[in-house]
């Protein structure tokens, strides 16, 4: 098991490398320079020198790239150019808010995921399958930030039941305020993802449901509740666990829109300034930690599934 | 009737004959005709303000209402159209060029040429889509140029991979074996046998790749990243839609709702397609894009 985990960090490194490559020459790519973002427009020449020389841009690309990827990798990404912090403090403020909408994001999706897909392999090619059906692929398709929209105009604009812009309150402190905030961002992304879950679920049973053990089963009597419940369900929902993890992978850095429609103080909408001001550290910190993490769920993601099927081979 | 037109027009009478499918050609066959002859048959340009005429709901002059600059919303959404099939037309060729090739040489030769493109893939893959889009906005600056390479480069791993599942299953066939025995050349056999016979998965990737290069498009405008105006843009209008909820519910409605018809058009579109081709047996099962491509 520890060999299987080692070899599988072993295959992430040149992946990690490769990617934090790009994102440390982007930099470079920047038309015009980014000290020029950095000092602003009116300095002088003087001033240029001077921050060329504290950024290190004299030196030979190699040196630059060394010092950069070994300050990266002990979590230094540099001062944020708009507000002078830490890049990492920043980060690691906006994760809390990130992890809340994306857990509720996750839970509301499987309530309404899972039994739109049980109800729908239990009757395959019914008109009520076709609905169910239906609803998974509008579910999907459906733009998350027109959705969100949809539910501001119904819920804060003509209800005035929630806010129409979300701010992020910790669960633990005010479970109610908490509530009131994330509802709104959650659903509209608990929608999308209950859609990959019904029908990734669905496919799953049905495939189950053929199987020979199902026949046996029943052949011998075993009531139908527990053919689904006790036998179908649990070799259903193995491989369902990699779709549940992966999502909340991409829900670490895709709640980039979500996070814009309501204004909900995330990771993404970190980024998304840090675009918009061109604070070029901010960016890379940014999109570097959440590759990381994304890389490192889907390795967890993995491991877990190889852990609850004893069928896969680790060794 | 050649066989290739005789396919083609069996795959279309199958389409045609589903529902969901046809509703969905009609309603993209009504954009791509009405912004085509957008000039001649809308009253209004895309453009033109008119400040007597800010924030109005629907009306018999302008159905789909107008914005805070008193434009026509409905030449806006039509013209939008152009943009957006543009952007995703432009994407979808590029994700095709280079993906497509990726995936025929990994799945043709095997070995470290497989390891090494489909790690480069992985690359690609390891970044969510809209991300890898912003990443690159964020270099490049906003531009019509820069959201299509954006995304076509965000959309080469769906190519490379389904090509090369493609290639693998048909490189154990016994007509590939029988041009090698017979002593054709690797480049022969890759563009004339195993190519020809690829092309059915790949026409389903590149219908359900528009829909995602639709969607990441909007969502980059959405952001304020994409496309920069006065450039008429679905994600735009629904961006500055927004600020006038109370004002004017029906500015950001309206075009969201002809967003979401044309991806549910493609979506369905690109299903039906998948299964018409599965039932022809030129694809061995249902083409779903990656899980999580999308914003």
């Amino acid at each position: 098991m520890i060999g299987f985990i080692l070899r599988r960090l072993l295959q992430l490194l040149p992946v990690l490398l490769i990617a934090s490559t790009g994102i440390w020459a982007m930099i470079y790519a920047v038309p015009g320079s980014p000290v020029g973002t950095i000092v602003g427009e009116n300095a002088t020449p003087e001033q240029i020198q001077a921050a060329i020389v504290r950024l290190g841009l004299d030196q030979p690309m190699a040196v630059q790239y060394w010092s950069w990827l070994r300050n990266a990798l002990v979590g230094d990404f540099g001062l944020s150019i708009q507000n002078r912090e830490p890049v990492l403090d920043l980060i690691v403020h906006r994760i809390p808010a990130t992890i809340q909408l994306g857990l509720a994001a996750t839970v509301i999706g499987l309530l309404l995921g899972v039994p739109v897909a049980v109800i729908s392999a239990l009757k395959p090619g019914s008109w009520l399958d076709r609905w169910l059906s239906g609803w998974s692929a509008l579910a999907l398709g459906v733009p998350t930030f027109w959705l969100g929209i949809l539910l501001i105009l119904l819920f804060s604009v003509y209800l005035r039941w929630l806010p129409s812009a979300s701010t992020y309150v910790s669960i633990w402190e005010s479970p109610w305020q908490a509530l009131r905030n994330v509802l709104l961002p959650a659903l509209t992304l608990g929608v999308y993802v209950s859609g990959i879950f019904a029908r990734f679920l669905r496919a799953s049973l049905l495939g189950e449901l053929k199987a020979d053990y199902v026949r046996t089963a029943r052949s011998k009597g075993l009531p139908e509740r527990d053919v689904i419940g006790r036998h179908v369900m649990r070799n259903a929902l193995l491989p369902f666990v990699t779709i549940v993890g992966l999502m909340m992978a991409t829900f670490i850095g895709g709640t980039v829109v979500t996070e814009a429609v309501f204004t909900y103080p995330g990771l993404g909408r970190l980024l998304i300034q840090a675009i918009s001001t061109r604070d070029y550290p901010l960016i890379q910190g940014c999109i570097l930690f959440i590759l990381v993490v994304f890389v490192l769920i889907n390795l967890a993601v993995d491991v877990l599934y190889a852990y609850i099927d004893p069928r896969i081979d680790y060794g | 009737m050649t066989p290739i037109l005789q396919r083609s027009a069996d795959v279309l009478r199958r389409l045609v004959r589903r529902k969901g499918a046809m509703l969905g050609l009609l309603f993209l066959g009504l954009l791509i005709f009405s912004t085509s002859l957008a000039r001649w048959i809308l009253p209004f340009d895309a453009l033109t303000q008119d400040f007597s005429a800010i924030l109005q709901g629907p009306s018999r002059v302008h159905w789909f209402g107008t914005d805070e600059l008193g434009r026509d919303i409905l030449a806006r959404v039509v013209y939008g159209a152009r943009t957006s099939l543009i952007t995703a037309g432009g994407a979808v060729a590029i994700a095709a060029v280079v993906g497509v090739p990726i995936g025929l040489l990994a799945g043709f030769f095997g070995g470290w040429r497989d390891t090494l493109l489909m790690r480069f893939v992985d690359v690609l893959l390891s970044l969510p889509g809209i991300l890898f889009a912003m990443a690159l906005i964020a270099v490049l600056g906003r531009s019509q140029m820069a959201a299509l390479v954006a995304v076509g480069i965000s959309g080469i791993p769906s190519f490379a991979r389904i090509t090369r599942a493609q290639v693998l299953s048909l490189r154990k066939r016994d007509f590939v074996i029988a041009v090698e025995a017979l002593g054709g050349s690797a480049s022969y056999n890759m563009f004339k046998t195993v190519l020809p016979n690829s092309w059915s998965p790949i026409l389903v990737q590149v219908v359900i790749l528009s829909s995602v290069a639709i969607l990441i498009e909007a969502s980059l405008a959405f952001l304020g990243v994409g496309i920069p105006p006065p450039t008429p843009s679905w994600g735009e209008m629904l961006r500055t839609g927004k600020t006038f909820l109370y004002d004017s519910p029906t500015y950001a409605v309206l075009p969201g709702l002809v967003l979401t018809f044309t991806i549910l058009s493609l979506d369905t579109i690109g299903r039906a397609l998948a299964s018409v081709l599965a039932d022809r047996h030129e694809i061995v099962a249902d083409t779903e894009p990656a899980v999580g491509s999308r914003p």
